[in-house]
């Protein structure tokens, strides 16, 4: 199940979907949050010291690109997901691992 | 981040829920952006500007097939904003998901660089987003859980 979340900057999505995560996740669900904010903040939301948040290395741009099949562009991995969430995820509480996006290059959107 | 959302869902574990916190910005909502979500929560405020946001959101949202649209309403103090949250989403045949009251202690965990979990387990926002919980667990049960493609 893939849940985004998505509002107005100042809505309180950040706080919602920290929320939800920590909910999900205590009644036995594994969850990763991901936070595709350029500003991120859900870290923090979700109540990981910010030593932890620190060492946290954000997910770079260029495990995706760009795949053109005529119209359509999607971008797609280069490396196992498996390997990406070893690598850049960390376990915070109620296991919620957290993934934090490096700022998305608007020149990309599709 | 596009691929990724895609990717995390379908590749490893079925039962992992992603909860993905998007950009605020509305041309995000792009075709690869959120094509391979199940469900898409919508938070916006009573008021106007914030309602407008959804407003262009859910259409699209729509459009490019994510099966479970809700709006969720936040920061509700009055059963005016409510209401107000509520007709916008009727008369736009919006689905309102929850609402979630406004919470002085979401400001006072902030404060303390907190979770609200942590704050105050009980926090009325928190039991309003046990509420959240459910949706996503209905539907992650009843949809086969993400293998859409």
């Amino acid at each position: 199940m893939k849940v985004a979340v998505a509002g107005k900057g100042g809505s309180g999505k950040t706080t919602i979907s920290a929320t939800l995560s920590r909910l999900l996740a205590q009644r036995g669900h594994k969850v990763t949050a991901i936070d595709g904010d350029p500003n991120p903040n859900l870290g923090v939301a979700l109540g990981m010291s910010t030593e932890r948040l620190g060492d946290l290395t954000r997910v770079p741009k260029e495990i995706m690109e760009v795949k053109e099949e005529g119209e359509r562009r999607t971008l797609v991995l280069t490396r196992p997901v498996e390997e990406i969430e070893a690598e850049y995820g960390t376990e915070g509480p109620d296991g919620v691992r957290l993934m934090v996006m490096t700022g998305v290059d608007h020149a990309g959107a599709g | 981040m596009r691929g990724l959302l895609g990717e995390l869902a379908t590749g490893t574990n079925g039962e992992t829920v992603t909860v993905t916190d998007m950009e605020a910005s509305i041309e995000h909502m792009s075709r690869a952006t959120v094509r391979h979500v199940d469900a898409m929560l919508m938070v916006t405020e009573p008021y106007f500007r914030s309602l407008e946001t959804v407003g262009r959101m859910a259409p699209l949202a729509r459009e490019l097939g994510i099966e479970h649209v809700w709006a969720v309403a936040n920061k509700v103090r009055s059963s005016r904003d409510e209401e107000i949250i509520r007709s916008y989403c009727a008369e736009h045949s919006i689905e309102l998901g929850a609402v979630v009251p406004w919470d002085e202690a979401i400001q006072e965990a902030d404060r303390e660089g907190r979770a609200l979990m942590d704050y105050e387990p009980a926090a009325p926002a928190v039991v309003a987003v046990q509420g959240i919980a459910d949706l996503v667990e209905d539907k992650a049960g009843s949809n086969g859980r993400g293998e859409r493609g």
